[in-house]
């Protein structure tokens, strides 16, 4: 089936849902939109542009929270069950999203949607009950101030039988802690860019799905090779098997040998004993219960884990990801891994991006022990780097917006401004989103995709990480066999490429993790065999340049600048010890040589001739290139 | 002198270089996990057959070193093969072993965690096979004949 004809994988039919109104209606796009933009975050940012522009205040009842799926959700492709919510975002007021596994992306297909496009404010705490080809609004009251745990249980308890999947806020969504993550049954976030907040300032503490729609395919017997195909390449990657074995946690201790784990606030270089004692293998020996998969995943990478002894007692329950072992772990100096345990079970529940999080506490730590904040402004707390039952406290604080959690809830870039006195200097951030846990120093490709990525400081909407540290090998790309981590020259070329191909990967909300064991031209094989449309591996980079340039377009009507495109001053320092002493991303080189390879003009917006080159993008041409620059609303 | 690459010369060459490295008996003080196989597939013309190098490692020493048979170097609780070309690679440090690892360019039999725990050890085992000097058969120009 060629572009134009009538295509599978995808419904064509967004739920749109006005919370103020309570009325919802069916929404189809134009096939080429599906085409060119995909799904997930790609179509979202297209529907933002469409429908929103310009740009209203992250928290008003206005900006639409968007939960989209793919082509390939609800198919049985392994690593396929991922869903992604889009919005404006309240931590960094630019482009905001985030995806996430479990078992919610395939339900919400199950219900015959490909997305729910919701605006306005319900008028009291309230929870969408999406089923088949229908949705409706439910009182929420008994769930309100309940966390992410709770809530889980009462909605399932609630319409048990029907086999409802939900996704809820926390307290922190409640209260609009600026990084108030999405919750799906527990231990599955859709964590960055403050979508909790979005959802909580609508007053929708949660969403379920039920529903048994089947996703038809188009060429199910070429679909069916591709699949087994990738199931193959699964079982045969080391990659996997780690994963598998010891979690996203695996990389710790490999990392603390190529400078790629922050510790300390980003201070210090290396420290191999913290990753010996928070790395994958020793939690795995000491509190794994058992791996768990997301629908249709042999990779199984997520961990349940307990603890049933000392202060820092844990049920059993979601165990922390790298990302968590970092920002909960190494970047607060906590050596004590049972605490590392009970404060990410106390984010989940709460409802908060453990990554933004241990960020913004790392920060305030860092100004503790700098004389910059004082007990006098943490209300007597000690935030000392170490400190867990200190951290502990300070969650729930800034979960309720407590004394100082107040101002720790606006995340480390708004609560360094507030405290002034230099704090700016330590707080870790770009664009506003705290930089997650693969540290610039060790790795000058990922500074450059921190710096440029839509949402700010991102390690999942490219494939950057795999490519430069060498866990995958895509053939086909015109990537070099080998990069050196620690060398800025040329890696524009690779990012932009890892972009190109990463972006679609997220738009089809296919996991990663899986991506890294696939073939180059997997990719736009299973998005054909699935949708009918003719995907080449040419037409899928473009697809990739296409979204990359509609969110940065849609960054720049929100106020954007190539001023922004700078990394913080701590990954501007140099480290004294460890495996990436000395060494620096050339932000000003890596900056000029991306903007050049990506064809944006000098401000950082992309030229209207890069435009018409990749396509479908002439709305976006005409918005930021028409007579009225002053798009943005809220400021 | 070069020594050739892989031969009993070369084996007893790298023995002595791990016996001589204080970094390397440094990170693997705490190995207690057996042997560690490494395998070079054959590679027609100059090498005819499996070689297999068995390397007894225990708390930072080598206590035996030689050359197996494809066969007896799978029965080491740790085995690592991979062609000709890739082991090249590796002993002239163009190919990190942990990232050929990753891209399945070289194959790993045995427990991931320990290998994980022990990088920093592997990585100087790597270190040190790059300091002997080391002589290719392809570029040799022979058959290799162990």
């Amino acid at each position: 089936m060629a572009k134009g004809s009538s295509m599978r994988g995808n419904f064509n039919r967004i739920l749109k849902v006005d919370l103020s109104s309570g009325q919802t209606s069916h929404l189809s796009l134009p096939e080429e939109i599906w085409f060119d933009f995909i799904g997930g975050s790609g179509v979202g940012a297209w529907l933002y542009m469409k429908y929103a522009t310009p740009a209203p205040d992250p928290l008003s009842p206005e900006n639409p929270l968007m939960v989209l799926a793919g082509p390939i959700v609800g198919t049985n492709f392994p690593g396929s069950s991922r869903f992604a919510i889009c919005a404006r975002s309240p931590l960094t007021r630019i482009w905001g999203e985030g995806t996430c596994g479990g078992n919610f992306g395939p339900k919400l297909k199950s219900c015959g949607f490909d997305g729910l496009f919701i605006t306005g404010k319900a008028e009291r705490p309230s929870y969408l009950l999406v089923e088949e080809d229908q949705a409706s609004l439910r009182d929420a009251a008994d769930l309100w101030g309940k966390d992410t745990y709770q809530t889980h249980q009462l909605l399932r308890g609630r319409h048990e039988g029907r086999r409802g999947r939900a996704i809820c806020i926390g307290p922190a969504g409640e209260n609009l802690v600026s990084y108030a993550n999405v919750n799906n049954d527990r231990g599955d976030v859709v964590g960055r860019a403050g979508m909790g907040a979005v959802m909580g300032s609508k007053n929708l503490k949660a969403v379920v799905a039920l529903g048994a729609r089947k996703v038809s395919i188009h060429d199910p017997a070429r679909y069916e090779s591709i699949r087994q195909a990738a199931l193959q390449q699964i079982k045969a990657s080391t990659p996997a098997a780690s994963l598998h074995a010891m979690g996203t946690d695996a990389s710790m201790e490999l990392g603390m040998m190529t400078g790629d784990v922050p510790i300390r606030n980003w201070s210090v270089g290396e420290d191999f004993d913290l990753g010996a004692k928070l790395g994958g293998p020793a939690m795995t020996e000491r509190y794994l219960v058992r791996p768990a998969a997301c629908l249709f995943c042999p990779i199984a990478c997520r961990r349940v884990m307990k603890n049933l002894r000392g202060p820092f007692a844990m049920e059993e329950g979601p165990g922390p990801e790298y990302e968590t072992c970092c920002s909960l772990g190494t970047n607060l100096h906590n050596r004590n891994p049972e605490a590392l345990l009970k404060a990410n079970e106390l984010a989940n529940k709460l409802g908060m991006d453990t990554i933004s999080l241990g960020g913004t506490l790392s920060f305030a730590m860092d100004c503790f022990e700098k004389g910059i904040l004082s007990e006098k402004e943490t209300g007597g707390i000690r935030l000392t780097f170490g400190d867990m039952d200190a951290v502990l406290k300070v969650m729930e604080m800034i979960a309720w917006r407590q004394g100082f959690g107040d101002c720790l809830a606006e995340g480390s870039r708004r609560a360094a401004a507030r405290i002034g006195k230099g704090a700016e200097e330590f707080a870790v951030h770009v664009k506003g989103l705290e930089l997650p846990y693969h540290d610039p120093h060790g790795w000058h490709g990922m500074g450059l995709a921190y710096m440029v990525s839509a949402r700010g400081a991102c390690h999942l909407q490219h494939l950057v990480l795999p490519i430069e540290q060498g866990i995958a090998s895509y053939e086909g790309l015109g990537l070099k066999e080998d990069y050196q981590g620690q060398q800025s020259s040329g890696k524009a070329e690779m990012v932009k490429i890892a972009e190109d191909f990463g972006i679609p990967c997220n738009a089809l909300l296919l996991c990663q993790f899986v991506g890294w064991c696939l073939k180059s031209e997997d990719f736009p094989s299973v998005l054909s065999a699935t949708t009918g449309f003719d995907y080449d591996l040419n037409s899928y980079l473009k697809a990739g340049a296409r979204i990359s340039l509609l969110k940065r377009g849609l960054n720049h009507l929100m106020g954007m600048t190539s001023q922004d495109d700078v990394l913080p001053p701590r990954i501007l320092t140099p480290y004294r010890e460890g495996p990436a002493a000395g060494s620096v991303p050339d932000q000003d080189l890596l900056r000029a040589e991306y903007y050049v390879t990506r064809g944006l003009e000098a401000d950082g917006k992309p030229a209207p001739r890069t435009l018409d080159l990749v396509g479908g993008l002439l709305e976006m041409k005409s918005l930021l290139y028409s007579e009225d620059r002053s798009r943005e609303k809220g400021g | 002198m070069a020594i050739p690459f892989p031969s009993e010369e070369w084996v007893r060459a790298y023995q002595e270089a791990i016996n001589h490295s204080p970094a390397y008996k440094g990170a693997a003080a705490q190995w207690t996990h057996g042997v560690v196989a490494l395998i070079c597939n054959a590679q027609f013309p100059f090498l005819t057959e499996d070689v297999g190098i068995w390397l007894d490692l225990e708390r930072g020493v080598c206590r035996e070193a030689r050359i197996v048979t494809r066969e007896e170097a799978q029965k080491a609780p740790f085995c690592i093969s991979g062609d000709y070309a890739r082991w090249k690679q590796v002993i002239r440090k163009e190919l990190d072993p942990v990232k050929g690892m990753m891209q399945g360019k070289l194959k790993l039999k045995g427990d991931l965690a320990t290998i994980v725990r022990f990088v920093k050890a592997s990585q100087e085992l790597v270190n040190l096979a790059a300091e002997v000097d080391s002589e290719f058969l392809d570029e040799k120009g022979s058959s290799g004949q162990i």
